[in-house]
């Protein structure tokens, strides 16, 4: 069994004068979800089009699931599952026989694999519809039923939850989640809903400008999320006072106060208890922490 | 084999759902209906004359109402336009992968790329030849109802062998076609190839290289413009055996290594 699902040493891919995607080097472990981070043209798409052999790179070299990806395209196909840009599909056919069309190029012998794939994606009631008629949520779920379809041991997804209502979100987000806890399946997906890859992923990349400037773990992410606790009183003259004579260091930020100690953060009661005692009772207090959406344009300003 | 049985299916699958080639065939069948009438028309030449320019254009054309004109009538449209209606489906079979953004979900599959781009040229192939029968069936049936004289059975081999042969000649041709839908990511570079080939064919014929230019040769094999052992020798048939094979070549690899970024 492979070490990562996912290894590039040095991928580059250029299109005449742009490099699109520059010395990136991936690793992604096997069970995985790796949220693939980066702006509009960053080099995401021409990153995950390079992992499936859609475009051969310029310098370096890819693997999936141990197995050199290219040349001619030859990849182990048969067990990875993906999601492309935005979804597509035969127009002129239904779903079901879009998906009976996915089943015969997989040479999966099993006709019942279309039906429960159709019950997990909750497409049945569009099952017998032409594509063409397709809402994008219901395009992009039959999208993710394609990728599905062979019980793939790596899924590759680029924006997986584009299109899908606030329930299909949670929905998808679920099935992802399961697939990777329950059958080991890895997941490389990118997205732009960055709050849909702080639930989900257990690493994220985030690549600027066709290079991958940072990776980090899940963990690390909430560990070096800044933290404050904000208080807001009609007394904020006597609240600062009262705090800084208590050893915290408070600052003021137009109608609120802010304090970044960890004994605070943990113990708002008590600040709350400290406050009503001095005469400045809170109306509003809570834990403010920095998203990954900061944290990512944080990053990305800097490496403009 | 598995593999290409399965891939052909669903490239029927997808000709047979969509509208496209009927309505190709639809549009070949008014080769037969149209040489019907101008059969017609010949015939009664009182009526003729009462229809103005259109009988006389019809006299102008085809001269007298019997099977030789009749079948030299259909061996002409048969080859130029075969060239069309054969482009016509080529175009849509490789061009609409690109047109509907489904090419990505045939690259990174068990089933090879060469697979693919085989079963797609078979699936033209086949079309191309039934429709090419259909109107020949169309066209004896559209002659024995008109009555026509100068039937024989030599007159039927030889027809048959200009129009069928003709057809047979023009499908290999579609891999040049095949290649610029392909490259050309939808339909505008291949329709442009395909009047520019059969303009260029035009010219060579006239300026009597035809059997030298790979596009004109399936139109004098048809025998429209004289007994084609006079058109057309044995290097004809290998230049257009070699063309048709550099088309095959270049599209088969194309699809297995060219970035593929729709």
């Amino acid at each position: 069994m492979p070490t990562y699902a996912i290894e590039t040493n040095q991928l580059t891919k250029r299109f005449g004068d742009v490099t699109a995607v520059n010395s990136v080097d991936l690793r992604v472990g096997v069970g995985e979800i790796y949220g693939f981070l980066g702006l509009n043209g960053a080099g995401k798409t021409t990153t995950i089009r390079a992992l499936l052999g859609m475009v051969r790179p310029s310098e370096g070299n890819v693997k999936t699931l141990g197995q050199a990806v290219g040349p001619h395209g030859r990849g182990p196909w048969a067990r990875v599952g993906h999601l492309v840009e935005r979804p597509s599909a035969y127009p002129e056919l239904s779903v079901r026989d879009n998906l009976d069309a996915a089943r015969r190029l997989h040479g999966i012998q099993n006709p019942n694999v279309v039906d429960e794939v159709i019950e997990r994606l909750i497409l049945a009631s569009y099952a017998d519809r032409k594509a063409g008629t397709l809402s994008s949520g219901n395009l992009q779920r039959l999208g993710l039923a394609r990728a599905l379809l062979h019980n793939p041991e790596l899924l590759i997804l680029d924006e997986p939850a584009n299109g899908l209502d606030p329930a299909g979100v949670i929905e998808i987000r679920e099935l992802l989640r399961s697939l990777a806890q329950e059958k080991g399946v890895t997941v490389f997906m990118s997205s732009h809903i960055l709050t849909e890859v702080d639930r989900l992923a257990t690493r994220i990349g985030i690549i600027h400008k066709g290079r991958l400037i940072e990776e980090l773990e899940a963990e690390a992410l909430e560990k070096m999320r800044a933290k404050r606790l904000e208080i807001r009183t009609r007394n904020l003259e006597g609240a600062q006072i009262s705090l800084q004579s208590a050893g915290y260091k408070p600052f003021a930020e137009g109608e609120s106060i802010f304090l970044e100690e960890a004994h605070a953060i943990e113990h708002p009661d008590k600040i709350a208890q400290m406050l009503v005692n001095a005469g400045a009772p809170p109306t509003h207090l809570s834990v403010y922490q920095q998203d990954l959406e900061e944290h990512f344009m944080q990053l990305t300003k800097e490496a403009q | 084999m598995n593999n290409f049985s399965s891939t052909l299916f669903v490239e029927i699958l997808k000709m047979r759902r969509s509208k496209v080639p009927y309505f190709t065939a639809l549009g070949f069948c008014i080769a037969p209906l149209a040489g019907g009438l101008f059969m017609i028309i010949l015939k009664d030449p009182e009526a003729a004359k009462t229809m103005g320019l259109i009988s006389a254009k019809a006299q102008l054309m085809v001269g007298v109402a019997d099977w030789p004109t009749y079948f030299n009538f259909m061996a002409q449209a048969a080859a130029a336009g075969g060239m069309v209606l054969f482009s016509i489906v080529t175009i849509w079979v490789f061009g609409r992968e690109f047109s509907d953004h489904t090419v990505k979900e045939l690259l990174a599959l068990p089933t090879p790329r060469e697979t693919i781009v085989a079963a797609k040229f078979v699936v033209i192939a086949l079309w191309s030849f039934a429709a090419t029968l259909l109107v020949f069936g169309i066209s004896l049936a559209v002659g024995k109802a008109l009555s026509l004289p100068g039937w024989s059975a030599d007159l039927l081999r030889e027809s048959s062998i200009g129009i069928l042969g003709a057809a047979l000649l023009t499908i290999p041709l579609m891999s040049f076609v095949a290649l610029l839908a392909s490259s050309g990511r939808g339909y505008m570079s291949a329709f442009g190839w395909t009047i520019l080939t059969l303009v260029t064919a035009q010219f060579a014929a006239i300026l009597g290289w035809g059997d030298w230019f790979p596009w004109a040769i399936p139109a004098l094999f048809s025998g429209a413009a004289g007994p084609r052992s006079e058109q057309l020798g044995m290097h004809s048939y290998i230049i257009l055996t070699v063309a048709s094979l550099i088309g095959f070549v270049i599209t088969f690899w194309w699809w297995r290594d060219a970035d593929q970024t729709r």
